[in-house]
């Protein structure tokens, strides 16, 4: 479908309800993923699919439905099943409104062309071709999607965007390492295939025979994927409205007060040159700046318009689409770069761990934001200023707020990691006294 | 049959598919949140569409679509023939599938209440009375919520099958969250994660006695606030139902994952310490211990007619009498090791290919009373509920956290503990198990939120457990 098909279905809808305020959502496009496994292309899969909602509002009651059939008998009936909802409903008194048009860019393009099946596998081909090379086995996928969103509501916004993304991600494994690298790009031609194949093999081929060693306090190196998953929790536990409101933010009362070292700076913008770029949120507002620590010092949520005016406030441009448990998101996160090299990082360590990635980190204390989770594809131990040997892997369980106050250095470059259509921008990190809890075989 | 997936199977053969299969699914689902006596969601989702899987020059290829009109059928044959002749540039052999029999079938869902029959009055006015019993100075956050599904699937292939099938789902559950000022703490019923889910009618809200336990949760988590720490040491354990739900998930129902033993879900989720060479004489855990993968199970989550490649739902055993004896397996995955295909491979919506999802994992119960179980500990806790999970991508070094603890001295159940964890390596647990309470305490939680896959597909499973006594576990993990 193109613009016009969508802002067609979003201004059909919106021109078929009858109540007070109207709001309907168009999300969807093309997305394809070439995954591989054991050296082959083990899931090779695609997908078109369109999913429209409309938000309704009769007085303070507010209710939605959706449909994945834009026919026009479907899309009155899904607009009638919104009212019906609506009128069942009881009144929400916190409800102010749907948002205003605030004027912002109207519509948003960033588009490259899609890689066809045939160059998905060509490129695949050429990850695990160079895994056999030094009998590694590699494990990973290749994504691309285009994403278009159209968005009309009855205080005449209307918006459209569309942009793409492509992901190649390599897991090498060996009989007793693995190591990891991923990198995501708007158009599939920017992505660094050779780039991609030398990380993942080289800390496979480096973590050989890993040695284990005691848990405990540990210096370390966090890679961009290790502080993209060890933070990743703070973001729908800290960094919202509601979060502040439900007490479950550590930023809550703190505002204004210094908490970490200067060089912690820690922003969401849509609209970074550093970020895979969205204009606006969910809601057709526009993805304004917003520091949750600026030099150490505690700055702001998030909010979506919801929160925004219930509160007397702007809306920050940060909502997902309506009505959804969370509200706003920190969907364009930004840990700022610093000024080190991560040569001479690595050589200010006596003895620490490089870790090159975490997994499954869960929070075990919310408001403390203490984090558990495993290190993965890449565990070193660093013994004077060198990288010397594998480990094999451990648990840690270690509070993401003593570990910003413990930060020594953060990097001079960084790294965009993008997931599940949200996008975090992580440097480097080198970290005192960092707590592994367990030990595990491998 | 519908033209749509005649017209797919037609095209994909005539492409040179020597296998295809077409889905295509209706649903509507139905969403009610309700905090703090204001309605946060309140709405219905309807999605239509068909997802094609072909076998051509021996590898895989799917696509899908929302427009379910005739003629779709061919195009997304055609795209999904493509990428399957684009993998085939990189297999090493052949994909096989296991022979089956094959069905031609209908099967409805006859629930005693259609939970769409019920207006969202009277759910939102239900959940209003929950709110209020749940209100009380220190509690900061009053949650609950609904949740309805119904769906049709038709699933037919080029061998033959044609099978009709109908799902309706109810589920819902009540969360507080307390505080002092200084730390919360979160108490849910029936469980975490949204409470519990059937296959069944709106008769499973009015069964799950949600008005009986809101004030209980509200006072808990206050008490909770003043609660000592959890203990830290080696002590033993008894592990309430909703617990063991997410330790039987995390520890066996993901490492019986045969795609994930293969390697094909190393790159996201990773891969299994129960590689094949242990099957059937791998001590997993103690004699006490009988899981079973159950699709059978006519109201589970987890449970089916059948999968998403025709396969009859069957209950088998993963580990008997402590053995490891069995995996969660696909047409592909078990024609590999010769083994008998078991029906786990399900997709979470019409855009999605099928991969091996956990059914009913359940520990079957044993002959214990609760209090027999307690009386054994001179020196332990009694955890139940999940509050906090993680574990390698091996399966094996797990840590989870529970919303509540009691300690247990000499047999008596004492004082309430807060923030209790446990830790351990999967088989030395298991083998740590010494009793399992009876039928009486056994629960089948629904679980809807299982993710795996790429891309990520969201799937519902179930687990039945009852009260299970565990020796010597690492309690209560320091940090600072």
């Amino acid at each position: 479908m193109n613009k016009e098909d969508l802002l067609e279905v979003v201004n059909k809808a919106v021109s078929l309800s009858k109540a007070d305020q109207v709001e309907a959502l168009l999300v969807g496009g093309e997305s394809y993923l070439t995954g591989f496994a054991n050296n082959y292309i083990h899931r090779n899969v695609g997908e078109e699919t369109y999913e429209l909602s409309v938000r309704v509002v009769i007085g303070k009651k507010v209710a939605s439905a959706s449909t994945t059939d834009l026919s026009y008998e479907s899309i009155k009936s899904c607009v009638e099943t919104a009212e019906t909802l609506c009128k069942f409903q009881k009144d929400n008194e916190e409800f102010v409104s749907l948002p205003k048009d605030n004027g912002e860019e109207k519509y948003f393009e960033e588009v490259y062309e899609l890689p066809d099946a045939e160059t998905r596998a060509e490129i695949v081909k050429k990850v695990v071709d160079a895994s056999k090379k030094h009998d590694l086995i590699s494990s990973g996928k290749f994504e691309v999607e285009k994403s278009q969103i159209a968005i009309k509501n009855s205080f005449g916004i209307e918006k459209y965007g569309e942009r793409t993304v492509a992901t190649l991600k390599n897991i090498a494994m060996g009989d007793t390492s693995s190591g990891f690298s991923q990198e995501s790009a708007m158009s599939f031609k920017d992505i660094n295939v050779d780039k991609i194949i030398e990380e993942s093999l080289d800390t496979a081929l480096k973590g050989r025979s890993p040695i284990s060693i005691d848990p405990g306090k540990y210096e370390v190196i966090l890679s961009p994927y290790a502080v993209e998953e060890f933070l990743s929790s703070m973001k729908y536990l800290s960094l919202t409205e509601k979060n502040i409101e439900e007490g479950t933010s550590f930023m809550k009362g703190h505002f204004g007060e210094k908490m970490f070292n200067d060089m912690i700076t820690i922003y969401d913008d849509g609209n970074d040159a550093n970020t895979i770029k969205m204009a606006f949120d969910f809601e057709g507002m526009k993805k304004k700046r917003v520091y949750f620590v600026k030099n150490g010092v505690i700055e702001n949520v998030v909010n979506d318009s919801f929160y925004a005016y219930k509160l007397g406030k702007e809306p920050t441009g940060h909502s997902l689409p309506q009505p959804n448990d969370l509200g706003a998101y920190p969907m364009n996160f930004i840990f700022e770069k610093g000024t080190s090299k991560l040569d001479d990082m690595i050589s200010n360590v006596e003895k620490g761990l490089f870790v090159q990635r975490f997994w499954y980190t869960n929070p075990m204390d919310p408001v403390n934001l203490v984090i558990t989770g495993m290190t993965r594809d890449g565990l070193f131990l660093i013994e004077n200023g060198k990288i010397t040997k594998g480990v094999k892997h451990m648990r840690f369980t270690e509070s993401i707020i003593t570990a910003l106050k413990n930060c020594l250095e953060i990097s001079d470059n960084s790294k965009i990691i993008y997931e599940g259509g949200t996008v975090t921008t992580a440097p480097y990190m080198r970290i005192k006294d960092f707590n592994f809890s367990s030990a595990t075989e491998f | 049959m519908d033209d749509v997936i005649e017209r797919a199977l037609i095209t994909a053969k005539k492409l040179g598919a020597t296998y295809a299969d077409v889905r295509i699914i209706d649903r509507t689902k139905e969403n009610l949140s309700l905090t703090n006596r204001e309605v946060k969601v309140a709405t219905t989702r309807h999605s239509r569409g068909f997802g094609v899987r072909v076998i051509v020059d021996g590898a895989w290829g799917f696509f899908s679509s929302v427009n379910t009109a005739g003629e779709e059928g061919e195009r997304v044959a055609k795209i999904a023939v493509e990428i399957a002749k684009a993998s085939s540039k990189t297999k090493i052999e052949d994909a096989k599938l296991k022979d089956i029999e094959i069905y031609q079938d209908k099967v409805p869902q006859p629930v005693k209440i259609d939970p769409f029959s019920i207006p969202m009055n009277k759910k939102i006015a239900f959940m209003l009375d929950l709110d209020k019993l749940m209100e009380k100075e220190g509690i900061i956050v009053r949650n609950s919520s609904m949740y309805f599904s119904k769906e049709w699937k038709t699933f037919a292939s080029l061998e033959g099958a044609y099978i009709e099938m109908e799902r309706i789902v109810s589920g819902a559950g009540i969360q507080v969250i307390a505080t002092d000022g200084r730390e919360i703490q979160v108490r849910s019923y029936p469980s975490s994660f949204g409470g519990d889910f059937a296959r069944k009618g709106y008769e499973f809200i009015e069964e799950m006695k949600l008005s009986e336990n809101a004030e209980r949760i509200r006072d808990e988590a206050l008490q909770l606030l003043k609660a000592k720490l959890c203990p830290t040491g080696k002590m033993d354990l008894v592990i309430g139902p909703y617990q063991m739900a997410l330790q039987l998930h995390e520890s066996v129902g993901h490492p019986t994952e045969l795609d994930r033993v293969l390697g094909e879900e190393a790159s996201f989720a990773g891969t299994s310490f129960l590689t094949p060479e242990k099957l059937n004489n791998f001590q997993f855990g103690s004699k006490y211990v009988n899981i079973v993968a159950d699709a059978t199970d006519p109201y589970a989550l987890g449970g089916f007619p059948y999968d998403d490649e025709g396969v009859k739902a069957k209950k088998i055993y993963l580990v008997k009498e402590g053995i490891f004896v069995g995996y969660l397996n696909s047409r592909e995955t078990s024609y590999k090791l010769g083994l008998e295909s078991m029906g786990a491979m399900r997709a979470d919506s019409f855009s999605r290919i099928p991969i091996i999802r956990m059914t009913s994992i359940n520990l079957e119960p044993g002959n214990y009373t609760l209090e027999e179980l307690v009386s054994g500990v001179d020196n332990g806790l009694l955890i139940d509920v999940n509050k906090s999970w993680s574990i390698d991508q091996k399966r094996l070094n797990f840590q989870f956290g529970t919303e509540i603890g009691y300690e247990i001295k000499n047999g008596k159940i004492q004082d309430m503990v807060k923030n209790p964890t446990y830790s351990g390596i999967t088989y030395e647990f298991w083998r740590s198990l010494d009793g399992v309470g009876n039928e009486s305490y056994y629960h089948t939680l629904g679980l809807p939120n299982c993710g795996k896959g790429e891309p990520m597909q969201v799937m519902e499973v179930s687990h039945g457990s009852s009260y299970a006594r565990f020796r010597n576990v690492n309690v209560g993990v320091k940090h600072e």
